[in-house]
């Protein structure tokens, strides 16, 4: 439970003395074109591009980050077959007509559709996990700040990021000393189990939030919250890979216009 | 002897549900002084510390520091913590950004300093406790040690007259803590007042310019370590236990040896003790010297030439600059606590041996040694790297 959280990937990638902007530009960018893509070849070539960049630049574990793709594509897996079957057309392959004013159907339009949607899910994925993978949390905030986000915002997300470790600390600790002690062997157990997971867990954020107010207090706390107000600098290479990347995706993204898969 | 510096004139406190956690206790800290807090747990320790920054405000009695009471309103509250820096037991509950720099950079920022003035100190303070290039790591990946010297940093930023620190040891492993007591060492050595609360006799009695024992909210005894750890009825009262150079001391004069001077504190004591009882040096005919390093100054290439050429000898290294140093060159250690007392013990085998130390630290070489010289009018020579092989003493080997 909790081993490996990917703001602990995002601390450690490849990546990660690029400047944030770019990265974010990167991703972003990318996330746009695959939406404004309407053929499914520029949110194949996004995926391909950007997972070769996690996997290769950033040198994230390739198990981990199949891992972390099986939920989501699980989900589009199964509303791609919905999709399939549901949305109808013209050129029909295979129908059966389920009720008198319902039949499920495949038809070109609909796999089409289908495919579409996939490879947009796809190319949506890898582009956020992209972002999640290569830029910390802590470097994030920097942005935030320079974009004039609200200062009681970011202090407050701050705060949140910081504790949500200790938190995370404790109730695995908790987890552990319960798993210890046969704490989820039956189902009836595990309910029981689990309430005072939370219980717990409450408890501990309030202590938590008590300390942290005596902790800002003995540090004469008057409303501010440092910030590491520097971002690494813009490479010229980097730049020009983002720039390269970006303007390849979009060129892609007209040459392949509406084409469809068949 | 130096002023007063922070003072409790019979304070009191009572838990919010009625348990009297301190019951009057009067006692002083001298400025540059270095005091251990020891006693069995909740016996008001930690409490009485979160005092001394106004954490937690007596019921009677006054706190004062610097021979002013400490007044409780927010103006003041705030001079005093920025002059008595407290360091909690747990650095997970002290540390409350998601970045080191961040982190240290709170206390500057919130005293109203510039960016840049911040920048300045965070760096100064994080160099201070070898803690270079973690500006941008999250705490919680950090090691325990690790995360005890942010939380250090994140106090010595706001340069503090005072340091308390409730138990500054606790969780983690011995060397670690060794680090942390020297760390501790070096900083009273550039003037800061330190006073630490903790369960480690070991540790504190060698380290402690005085020692305190508390027990059930009062002052059991508060003398110099020697004394106060000397008594074995008040220890074992306290739930210590004897400091074990002391037990040792004890037992061999309840059979009779008859171990003249102080009682000793550390092993280089012991053996000076023996040497004057058993009327016989069991010393080399002609002492080591030691070897000084100043790792501050440009002398890599002589450093590592000295290594190359004296492969075998032994190498200790003083304060955190020293260790960092010589982790870069890789050279391997052989003492990281109690260096200079260590490196006189291979002297008096007739071993050379390499300390190497900070600018600030060098001069406590030699005042060890002197001191060490002139009770037991054994002279150690001690060369200083940047003068080649002359040595500055030039009165080698005199043994009495």
């Amino acid at each position: 439970m909790f081993e490996e959280l990917l703001e602990d990937i995002a601390q450690k990638n490849g990546l990660r003395e690029i400047n944030t902007y770019l990265k974010l530009t990167a991703g972003l960018g990318a996330i746009l074109l695959c939406l404004l893509s309407t053929s499914y070849k520029p949110p194949l070539f996004i995926a391909l591009v950007l997972t070769g960049a996690i996997l290769f630049l950033a040198r994230v574990d390739a198990k981990t980050y199949a891992e972390l793709f099986i939920v989501p594509l699980w989900f589009a897996v199964m509303s791609v077959a919905g999709i399939i079957l549901i949305s109808g057309g013209q050129e029909v392959f295979w129908s059966w007509d389920l009720l008198p004013s319902f039949s499920l159907s495949i038809t070109r339009e609909s796999i089409n559709q289908g495919i579409f949607v996939f490879c947009r899910v796809i190319g949506g994925m890898s582009s956020m996990c992209f972002i999640a993978l290569t830029t910390p949390m802590t470097d994030i905030f920097i942005v935030f700040r320079q974009c004039r986000v609200p200062e009681v915002v970011i202090d407050l997300m701050m705060i949140i990021y910081r504790t949500i470790f200790i938190l995370m600390d404790q109730v695995t600790q908790i987890y552990h000393a319960q798993v210890m002690r046969l704490g989820y062997s039956t189902w009836h157990e595990s309910m029981n189990s689990f309430a005072s997971l939370c219980g717990a867990a409450f408890i501990a954020s309030w202590d938590a939030g008590e300390d942290l107010i005596r902790a800002m207090d003995a540090r004469c706390y008057d409303g501010k919250f440092a910030l590491l107000g520097e971002t690494r600098p813009v490479e010229r290479m980097s730049c020009l890979a983002v720039m390269l990347f970006l303007s390849l995706s979009t060129a892609v993204v007209i040459v392949s216009g509406n084409s469809t898969i068949i | 002897m130096s002023s007063i510096i922070l003072e409790a004139r019979d304070i009191r406190y009572h838990y919010p549900r009625g348990m009297e956690a301190i019951c009057g206790i009067s006692f002083h800290l001298r400025k540059k002084e270095k005091i251990a807090l020891v006693g069995p747990n909740g016996a008001g320790k930690s409490t009485l510390l979160m005092m001394f920054n106004g954490m937690i405000r007596p019921d009677s009695g006054i706190v004062l520091f610097d021979n002013e009471p400490i007044q409780y309103d927010t103006a003041s509250l705030r001079m005093v913590r920025k002059r008595v820096g407290f360091v909690l037991q747990n650095p997970d509950r002290q540390i409350i950004a998601p970045t080191v720099y961040q982190d240290v950079a709170f206390g500057p920022t919130n005293l109203g300093y510039t960016e840049k003035e911040v920048k300045r100190v965070v760096t100064l303070a994080l160099r201070h406790v070898g803690l270079d290039g973690f500006e941008r790591r999250p705490p919680h990946h950090l090691s325990g040690g690790e995360k005890k010297r942010v939380a250090i940093a994140g106090v010595l930023a706001m340069d503090p007259d005072v340091l308390v620190l409730d138990e500054p040891t606790s969780g983690l492993d011995p060397s670690g803590s060794e680090d942390i007591m020297e760390l501790l060492d070096e900083l009273n050595h550039e003037g800061k007042t330190i006073i630490i609360s903790t369960h480690d006799v070991e540790l504190a009695y060698p380290w402690a310019d005085r020692a305190i024992l508390m027990l059930g909210g009062k002052i059991l005894q508060e003398d110099i370590p020697e004394v106060a750890f000397g008594n074995p009825e008040y220890v074992r009262r306290a739930h210590l236990s004897l400091p074990t150079l002391l037990e040792l001391h004890m037992e061999l004069q309840k059979r009779g040896f008859l171990l003249q001077g102080k009682k000793p504190r550390t092993v280089l004591d012991m053996m000076h003790c023996f040497e004057t009882t058993l009327k016989k040096t069991c010393c080399h005919a002609r002492p080591g010297a030691i070897t000084i390093c100043n790792v501050d100054r440009d002398n890599r290439e002589l450093l590592l030439l000295w290594c190359s050429t004296h492969p075998s000898l032994s190498t200790g290294a003083m304060g955190t600059r020293a260790k960092q140093r010589a982790e870069n060159e890789q050279i391997s250690l052989d003492f990281t606590y109690g260096v200079i007392d260590k490196c006189i013990l291979k002297a008096l085998l007739g071993e050379d041996s390499l300390i190497l130390t900070t600018e600030s630290m060098v001069n406590r070489v030699y005042q060890r040694v002197d001191t060490y010289g002139r009770e037991s009018g054994i002279c150690i020579p001690i060369k200083q790297l940047e003068d080649g092989t002359q040595p500055v003493t030039e009165n080698i080997g005199s043994v009495k």
